[in-house]
């Protein structure tokens, strides 16, 4: 993997746009933990689709097929805010930190061997952010 | 941060992230019986049966489990460890197992969900553990690596993947048993070897 990750092609920076106020934003989550609705089609080796996932997701219809085995998931059982974060959106959105919470995020498999495959995904997320009037995206890397 | 930028900007957060909570201590050590003599499903169903109570008490207090990925209901714990331990015990790394769950993944990557669903369960039911000192990842690595029939079981298909020899065999090998776990040392990873006799073959 880091030797494929030597061959990346570098990302160049997006013109840079000013922020709403945060009070002012609906955010949506992007995550590559491999979160997936029970009910949905589980990732594979190398998937380069996603999945949705409803503003009013339940933990407990979660599940992640997520293909490596070194990373921890005791945490996640734990507490699935680590990967994914709708609570604590949920209540910064109580408390007027931010205008709201998206009704739809959005799961991709993570350790990508390609990032250029993913393109097209991405930027159909993007459309969908767009359309669904997202302002802020949090990214959780996994 | 984001109320102030005018350019890409990374920040560190000004609030220190949380210390490890997990420990390398056990509350209480948790071990089973091994005879020689008896089979990976048997001792894995023994160890399933065993802790049973305790991953209940751990999903009744969180409302939830992760269990299931490979496509078994919540409460379907015993079919996948019989699964799993009749791939250990037969080598049968080809065939979907026999029963009732309609199964989410292809042979053989359907092993890594099989071993990624029973390792919820194991953690369930340590995460039942009485007191604050929760095992961190290493240490229940470790412990499910050297004192579980599911470890002696990974370690049993791992060697089954590795007589398979074919591409998607030895590449859920590597999915299977984490850096540093392997029986024999190494990665669980293909062998650039055994990449170029598969290229060839």
């Amino acid at each position: 993997m880091r030797m494929r990750a030597r061959d990346m092609q570098p990302v160049a920076p997006a013109p840079w746009i000013t922020p709403k106020p945060l009070r002012d934003c609906t955010v949506a989550i992007v995550s590559t933990a491999g979160l997936h609705r029970r009910t949905d089609r589980p990732f594979n080796v190398g998937a380069i689709d996603y999945r949705l996932i409803p503003g009013d997701a339940d933990f407990g219809d979660l599940v992640v097929s997520h293909i490596s085995t070194n990373f921890d998931r005791s945490a996640y059982q734990e507490d699935p805010n680590i990967w994914f974060p709708l609570d604590r959106l949920r209540e910064m959105a109580a408390d007027g930190e931010i205008g709201g919470v998206s009704g739809w995020h959005y799961s991709f498999m993570g350790a990508q061997p390609n990032h250029e495959a993913l393109s097209k995904a991405g930027e159909e997320v993007g459309r969908l952010l767009a359309s669904g009037e997202v302002d802020v995206a949090l990214m959780v890397p996994v | 941060m984001l109320q102030n930028a005018v350019e890409p900007t990374i920040e560190d957060y000004p609030i220190e992230a949380p210390v490890e909570s997990g420990s390398r201590e056990w509350s209480c050590p948790v071990s089973f019986a091994v005879t020689e003599d008896e089979s990976i499903s048997g001792r894995l169903l023994a160890e399933i049966n065993l802790m049973a109570p305790w991953s209940a008490e751990t999903r009744a207090a969180r409302g939830r489990t992760l269990f299931g990925v490979t496509g078994a209901g919540p409460n379907q714990v015993e079919q996948v460890a019989k699964a799993l331990g009749e791939i250990a015990d037969d080598g049968n790394v080809n065939d979907l197992p026999a029963g009732d769950i309609s199964w989410q993944f292809e042979m053989p990557l359907l092993i890594r969900h099989l071993v990624d669903d029973l390792r919820t369960f194991y953690h369930e039911a340590v995460a039942a553990q009485p007191g604050d000192n929760t095992p961190n990842h290493k240490a229940l690595n470790d412990w499910i690596f050297s004192s579980t029939a599911l470890g002696d079981g990974i370690q049993a298909i791992a060697r089954h993947l590795t007589l398979a020899g074919d591409g998607a065999s030895l590449m859920t090998r590597g999915l299977l048993v984490p850096e540093g776990y392997l029986a024999g040392g190494g990665s669980a990873f293909p062998t650039p070897a055994e990449i170029e006799k598969n290229t060839k073959a």
